[in-house]
């Protein structure tokens, strides 16, 4: 499937590889195991190509577009002539930048214009191993993202809360107050209820509405230093009503659903609804009335 | 396509790890509210239950929370070297910082004429027609030169006394020189005038307006208590006075105030934060005496100093009801440790920091050409003794900063390197002070068991922790609003 670029959308990515370096225990796309850069790269030129001017900001996601290695670098200079206005988001591990120099060229290739998306499992090694799936990734990532930082890019941090990591999310925060104080801004995210996660739900899954007072606790946090915070992918109605300022409309416009219950909902306009891709709903969703 | 399993993936990690196997990274710890406060190289605190660090050295850890924050937040490590020392260097590196940045805070002692007779007075002030003890123009400009001279980008240029404000031409003629020389050093200058106020001329205000010079005055309390301080029965209304006159000429919040609490002042805690309110302002620094100068001839510090940190406590409890009840007020010493303790930064404070402020962050220049480690290495001068003294104007910039004084004292700047301080649990918080170890021990390296100044130190920053672990969620918030 080819998703053309589009002025209007929130969401213009290029898909640079299947393939990925972690094993997330709750990966919504697992990786594939096969090369495929060069048929993904043939479908990003003609995106590219079929793009009509001025998208505001080019996507990277994959997999883990840093396996491309060198292409990667390319692939961003391709980007920058195509749109030589646009910022870059990157979705990455983050672990191939523990390598300073490679992080440099990367942000060059974006001339500074790079926001690196990256997923902190926990503040704790061998739980973010564990969530990752591979033994010394948490050290790999977290070098990477100070290594981004200090090349130029703005480095946002993606919490995934998963049944491994819910309750230490205050203390993920803390981690990142005394160590990554210079994020863009971290994001706590809901799972996406498809793929490992759906498989491993047994495992991995957790309901928002079990772990709404931890995030809470850890959005606080960090709002009250000052560093800024939001909530993707978690509905209003499941966050605790002093987190629902923080909240986005994160949910790619091609993939937000709501439940018939939304249609009452108050705050529907404001919220960023459900996957349409997940394959069970969250528990407990329901309608944001004043009156009730 | 392979699906992989989260339960294989968890139980091959599991396996690889052996929790008891781990290093101990450099932390000392104290015991507060029947816990243990660990607190590492960074400044980075934990609470901990009591017991905690003999199991830590025992290796009797339970893979619990506690584990797994004690390795994350570095106090322990699965190897010897952790995998993420380069983010910990880069940390202290930050912290210690102002090593590198040069001295930032230059004191131009202009006269030590006073206008006033203060009775704690500690800067050695005469009365106001005493002859030779006023700086000249030659040596003000070999000071200013000077100061010019340190890489710091941003200097603050601190005009002391006895009473500057008697010299403003002096005032002008420093603050022209040293922004014609900074027309190619292209520094960032702040200028502080530090003044009681009472004799502030409309050109002198309009020459702060023009610099946008900060106005520093000292203001002790209510009427009956700064006047009781001042021995005059019209101080505080002069002071008074000034400040509107200064808040109405430079900006309201271009005129800050600091208080000193004599013996007579610690029993009036409220009532001194209720006159900083009343009067518009909204910080407030609780001082004690420092015992230079005229101020050492006054007895019993010991007593003094225990009753001034039950009149901090009681002070600062008031402060944080108020904050806690809207009204914004700082207590600028607690921001200042508690940034320390609650940040990842460090504080710029010169007097809190480790190797200490003195030559790294502060050079004072005397009226007679003496230059000196700080403020009160000069006072101690004005006494006759000259240890502090690292050489004079005419003197080049390294043969002062570099010179053998500053390497002598050099050998006492540093906490790290102190018997008492090293392994005190509350180093990363608090610093050196070879200066007031001089002053009150009789030598630079200084006796931690009978200080005063670590007496007052402790017991204040233990304050602070114990506010933090037994009301973190009342004062949390006033905490970060302060340090922010």
């Amino acid at each position: 499937m080819i998703r053309d670029f589009d002025i209007s959308s929130n969401d213009n990515t290029l898909y640079a590889t299947g393939r990925c370096s972690n094993r997330c225990v709750f990966c919504c796309e697992p990786p594939v195991q096969h090369e495929d850069t060069e048929a993904l790269w043939a479908e990003n030129m003609l995106v590219l190509q079929r793009a009509p001017d001025g998208v505001p900001v080019v996507g990277i996601s994959g997999g883990e577009p840093a396996v491309l290695g060198e292409r990667l670098i390319e692939l961003l200079e391709i980007v920058g002539r195509r749109f030589p206005r646009a910022d870059v988001h990157l979705l990455t591990n983050g672990r191939a930048f523990s390598n300073l120099s490679y992080a440099r060229r990367v942000v060059q290739a974006t001339r500074g214009r790079l926001v690196a998306g990256v997923p902190l499992h926990s503040d704790y090694c061998c739980d973010h191993d564990m969530i990752a799936g591979v033994a010394g990734a948490f050290d790999e990532t977290v070098a990477g993202i100070c290594n981004l930082a200090a090349a130029g890019a703005a480095v946002e941090l993606r919490v995934v809360i998963n049944r491994y990591n819910y309750m230490r999310l205050r203390d993920i925060a803390l981690f990142i107050h005394r160590n990554l104080p210079f994020a863009a801004l971290t994001a706590f995210m809901a799972m996406e209820r498809v793929g490992l996660a759906s498989d491993n739900a047994a495992e991995v899954w957790i309901e928002p509405c079990d772990y709404s007072g931890y995030l809470a606790g850890a959005v606080d946090f960090l709002d009250q230093w000052h560093h800024p915070v939001a909530v993707y992918n978690v509905p209003l109605c499941l966050l605790s009503p002093g987190s629902r300022r923080f909240a986005c409309r994160s949910i790619s416009d091609w993939k937000q659903r709501f439940a018939s219950e939304c249609d009452r909902c108050e705050l529907r306009a404001e919220c960023c609804g459900l996957f349409a891709t997940s394959t069970e709903p969250f528990r407990n969703i329901h309608a944001i009335c004043s009156s009730a | 396509m392979p699906r992989l399993s989260a339960a294989t993936i968890h139980s091959q990690l599991m396996m690889s790890r052996t929790d008891r196997n781990y290093h101990l990274l450099p932390f000392n710890f104290v015991r507060l509210c029947g816990r243990e406060v660990l607190v590492n190289e960074l400044g980075d605190m934990i609470v901990a239950p009591a017991g905690t660090v003999e199991r830590i050295v025992e290796r009797r850890m339970e893979d619990d929370g506690l584990y797994k924050s004690l390795m994350s937040n570095f106090f322990i490590s699965r190897e010897a070297i952790p995998p993420l020392s380069g983010l910990y260097a880069a940390r202290l590196h930050e912290r210690k910082s102002f090593i590198d940045a040069g001295p930032a805070l230059h004191i131009f002692v202009l006269t030590l004429r006073c206008n006033q007779n203060c009775r704690y007075c500690h800067a050695s002030s005469r009365v106001i027609d005493s002859p030779d003890c006023t700086m000249s123009v030659t040596v003000l400009d070999q000071a200013v030169a000077l100061m010019m001279q340190s890489p710091s980008r941003e200097i603050t240029m601190e005009f002391q006394g006895g009473e500057p404000s008697l010299l403003p031409e002096l005032i002008r003629h420093a603050i022209l020189r040293a922004d014609e020389l900074n027309r190619r050093a292209c520094k960032t200058i702040h200028y502080v005038l530090c003044t009681n106020c009472v004799n502030l001329s409309p050109g002198l205000l309009e020459l702060c307006a023009e610099y946008g010079v900060v106005i520093s005055t000292s203001l002790d309390g209510p009427w009956w208590l700064h006047n009781a301080n001042r021995g005059t029965c019209d101080s505080h209304a002069r002071v008074v006075a000034g400040i509107e006159k200064a808040r109405a000429a430079v900006g309201h919040d271009k005129v800050s105030a600091l208080m000193t609490a004599s013996r007579l002042s610690l029993d009036y805690p409220r009532e001194i934060v209720d006159e900083y309110l009343c009067r518009g302002f909204n910080s407030i620094f609780l001082r004690a005496l420092n015992p230079y100068g005229l101020a050492a001839d006054n007895a019993d510090w010991a007593d003094y100093t225990d009753r001034f940190v039950e009149f901090y406590k009681q002070a600062l409890e008031y402060i944080i009801e108020l904050n806690r009840r809207g009204i914004f007020i700082v207590e600028e010493f607690a921001s200042i440790v508690l940034k320390k303790i609650l940040t990842p930064g460090g504080s710029g404070f010169v007097d809190l920091q480790s190797p200490s402020g003195i030559i790294n962050s502060v050079l004072a220049y005397n009226y007679d050409g003496g230059v000196y480690c700080s403020d009160e290495s000069r006072m101690l001068a004005e006494r006759g003794d000259d240890y502090f003294r690292l050489g004079c104007t005419a003197d080049g910039y390294e043969s002062i900063v570099y010179g053998p004084r500053a390497k002598k004292i050099a050998q006492t700047w540093a906490a790290e390197a102190l018997a008492g301080c090293s392994d005190c649990a509350l180093r990363p918080y608090c610093g050196a002070d070879p200066v007031r170890a001089y002053s009150t021990q009789g030598n630079a390296y200084g006796h931690r068991p009978t200080s005063l100044q670590c007496r007052k130190h402790k017991a204040i920053i233990e304050h602070l922790i114990s506010l933090i672990i037994e009301r973190a969620d009342e004062v949390l918030p006033i905490f970060s609003s302060w340090t922010a």
